[in-house]
């Protein structure tokens, strides 16, 4: 496919010039915290800080919360109206391949069976412009996962620094074609395409932590009625929700409305299995015990998703290692189980 | 350090040779740079990872109530007086637990590091503790700090350091560090109100509703919090800012006198909410309007549970 390149300095107005078909994200701090948040034209810094999100860019598509539909009633009787479609068409750049991957990972639950029309709205509306990573963090793991930061799948557009420039290439055909319209390209040169190999594999071998996943399924069925393993893991838990909440897969949520009066409106939010009260509100928790959510979390990605869906449901991105307040570190636990 | 850590190993494997405790919760090194995790464990070959350095950010208290008793733990001195505290709300009795005090000079906020060097921790190559200065180096350079420059804000000003009330103390006392006044606090005070309406508005813009802020605070040991509650309902899952800030408000109110500034809400917090500003708030307005502080005194009625007739004719006007 066509590979082209651009250079750093010109970035600015590249997003500007997509800022008239899309509207663009970019990874920012502007909220307080390390996000996907709307292009405002000029800052392109981020460039040097950025290494990836706290928020994971699945925000964008299946948001931490959402209107879904209002209500109201009046003498009449009853009056429902969905919420306004977010039907603009929205390009994130910058996200890294753990990230796209994610995405792709998420697809699968929210199209295969029954159509999310609210994620899939986002979803189909959304190009994805990745940026390699040239600094993984000592908690990406993303290589042990058939992956890696320079990996494309799931992306539209992948662009690798390669100093003053980025190499573009496109990756699908809704990529090339927003590359063969896009201003102040030029072609990338046997060199410039010799750099970006370079600077990949460098960014490979930076990829330090190392998961053994093969057979993953059935260890972790092997060690599914090990309680006194999984109670040993899950002892330092605190049983928050950060390592599933800004977990680019994870997808649970939960349905509540908001009534004031004679009107309200039905929200989504995403929840946690790792919260002692999930699935309260229609049963009970089948996992009242912390060892069990402990263990949900890890073989629902690690084990169910790839029996179900074929896929681990884990992209090595690192944030629950990163994040959690207490260390607990997902690839000493996949390092650990036991009968290896 | 390691002299402490050494000590600590002996002490712990000790009580569990003995069979005074069946569990030891500690620290050891964690699994990324500079970060340490607790180490709950009832085995005594792993006792040897257990460690002491200016990097055990966690209040080990908060497992006391779900530990039930028959266990050791290691406590820094706001940690001791969260103990107390839950000793002092009947949450922990205090036969059933063996406090392993360690003397406290202040811990290590790898954030304020990070801001200062512009690099992340894991990019950093070295950090060396030293009586008044910490020196961090980074792409072979070095670079020096005073300590005050890289604690946390709660260690600033701690005025109990070494702890009180503790069974073995692991170490030499440490004397209180001056009271400084944290600077998020003390800007937000001379903000209008306006503004500061704002500020909060926008910081609980971002929170997620993980919990995480509840979850390791020792103080939040309800079986149920309110938030979970759906009879009547409280507050709404939904994370709406508003209702954001309720959570926030309502949990800082119900720790107060229990909340010992142990400042692990904010660290946890993944979206970076300066909730220390409110229950360092809380914590003064207890000192002020009732002479109370948090986790000295296991005999002391808890501030909450306790009140006198003519003090609550004042209160409620
Ligand atoms: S593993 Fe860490 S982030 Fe996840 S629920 Fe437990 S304490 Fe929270
Ligand atoms: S489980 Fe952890 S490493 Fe895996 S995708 Fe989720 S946050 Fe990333
Ligand atoms: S916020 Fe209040 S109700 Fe909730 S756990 Fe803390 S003290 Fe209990
Ligand atoms: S830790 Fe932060 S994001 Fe999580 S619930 Fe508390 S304030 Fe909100």
């Amino acid at each position: 496919m066509t590979v082209k390149k651009i250079a750093k300095k010109e970035l600015a107005r590249l997003l500007d010039e997509w800022s008239r078909q899309f509207s663009v994200l970019v990874p920012s701090v502007e909220t307080g915290v390390a996000q996907m948040t709307g292009w405002q034209g000029e800052d392109t810094s981020f460039v040097d800080w950025y290494r990836n999100t706290i928020l994971p860019p699945k925000d964008a598509i299946l948001p931490v919360m959402e209107e879904m539909f209002s209500f109201s009633k009046n003498e009449d009787g009853y009056r429902l109206e969905m919420s306004p479609p977010d039907s603009g068409r929205q390009l994130i750049f910058g996200i890294r391949p753990c990230d796209a991957r994610a995405l792709a990972m998420l697809d699968v639950v929210f199209k295969q069976d029954y159509e999310d029309t609210y994620y899939m709205r986002r979803r189909l509306n959304t190009v994805l412009v990745g940026i390699g990573c040239t600094n993984p963090y000592d908690s990406c793991f993303c290589t042990s996962l058939s992956s890696g930061p320079s990996d494309t799948a799931g992306l539209d557009l992948m662009l690798t620094d390669i100093g003053d420039e980025f190499v573009i290439e496109a990756v699908t055909e809704a990529g090339r074609e927003l590359l063969d319209k896009s201003q102040g390209m030029r072609p990338a040169t046997a060199d410039d395409e010799a750099r970006a190999r370079e600077s990949r594999d460098i960014a490979n071998q930076r990829v330090t932590q190392n998961v053994d996943v093969k057979k993953m399924p059935d260890r972790l069925l092997a060690a599914f009625d090990n309680e006194e393993y999984w109670r040993k893991i899950a002892a330092k838990c605190i049983s928050c929700g950060i390592c599933t909440l800004l977990c680019p897969t994870c997808y649970c949520f939960d349905i509540n409305d908001e009534v004031s009066d004679n009107r309200g409106a039905r929200y989504r939010s995403l929840d946690s299995c790792a919260f002692c009260i999930y699935t309260k509100m229609p049963v009970e928790n089948p996992r009242e015990e912390k060892w069990q959510r402990v263990r949900n979390r890890v073989c629902h990605k690690y084990e169910f998703y790839p029996r179900l869906f074929d896929t681990i449901a884990c992209t090595g991105c690192g944030r629950c290692i990163r994040l959690c307040p207490v260390n607990w570190d997902i690839t000493r636990t996949l390092n650990s189980i036991p009968g290896q | 350090m390691e002299e402490k850590t050494e000590k600590l190993k002996n002490e712990a494997r000790k009580l569990l040779e003995k069979g005074q405790v069946c569990r030891i919760v500690g620290f050891e090194p964690g699994s990324l740079k500079f970060t340490t995790t607790p180490l709950i464990t009832g085995e005594k070959d792993e006792l040897d990872r257990l460690v002491i350095n200016p990097f055990i950010v966690n209040n080990l208290s908060v497992y006391l109530t779900g530990l039930k008793g028959c266990v050791a733990v290691v406590a820094k001195g706001c940690d001791s007086r969260s103990i107390v505290s839950l000793i002092q709300d009947n949450k922990v009795n205090r036969e059933d637990v063996v406090i392993l005090g360690i003397p406290c000079s202040g811990i290590v906020d790898l954030s304020k590091i990070e801001y200062l060097v512009g690099k992340d921790r894991d990019e950093l190559d070295d950090i060396t503790v030293a009586n008044n200065s910490i020196t961090v180096t980074v792409g072979g350079e070095k670079r020096e700090f005073t300590k005050s420059k890289v604690l946390f804000d709660n260690c600033l000003g701690c005025e109990l350091p070494t702890p009180r009330e503790y069974d073995i103390l692991i170490g030499e006392q440490v004397a209180p560090s001056p009271a400084l006044e944290s600077g998020k606090l003390k800007e937000l005070k001379d903000m209008p109100p306006e503004e500061r309406w704002r500020f909060w508005k926008e910081e609980f813009s971002r929170c997620i509703r993980c919990y995480a802020c509840r979850n390791v605070c020792p103080a939040c040991f309800c079986n149920r919090c309110f938030v979970e509650e759906t009879e009547p309902q409280w507050l709404l899952p939904t994370p709406h800012w508003q209702d954001n800030l309720l959570f926030q408000v309502t949990r800082t109110i119900h720790v107060a006198g229990r909340c010992t500034e142990c400042g692990e809400c904010q660290r946890a917090c993944p979206v970076g909410i300066p909730l220390r500003s409110m229950t360092r708030e809380m914590y003064d307005l207890a000192g002020e309007l009732f002479h109370y502080k948090a986790g000295m005194d296991k005999d002391e009625e808890p501030l909450l549970t306790a009140y006198e007739v003519e003090e609550a004719e004042n209160f409620f006007g």
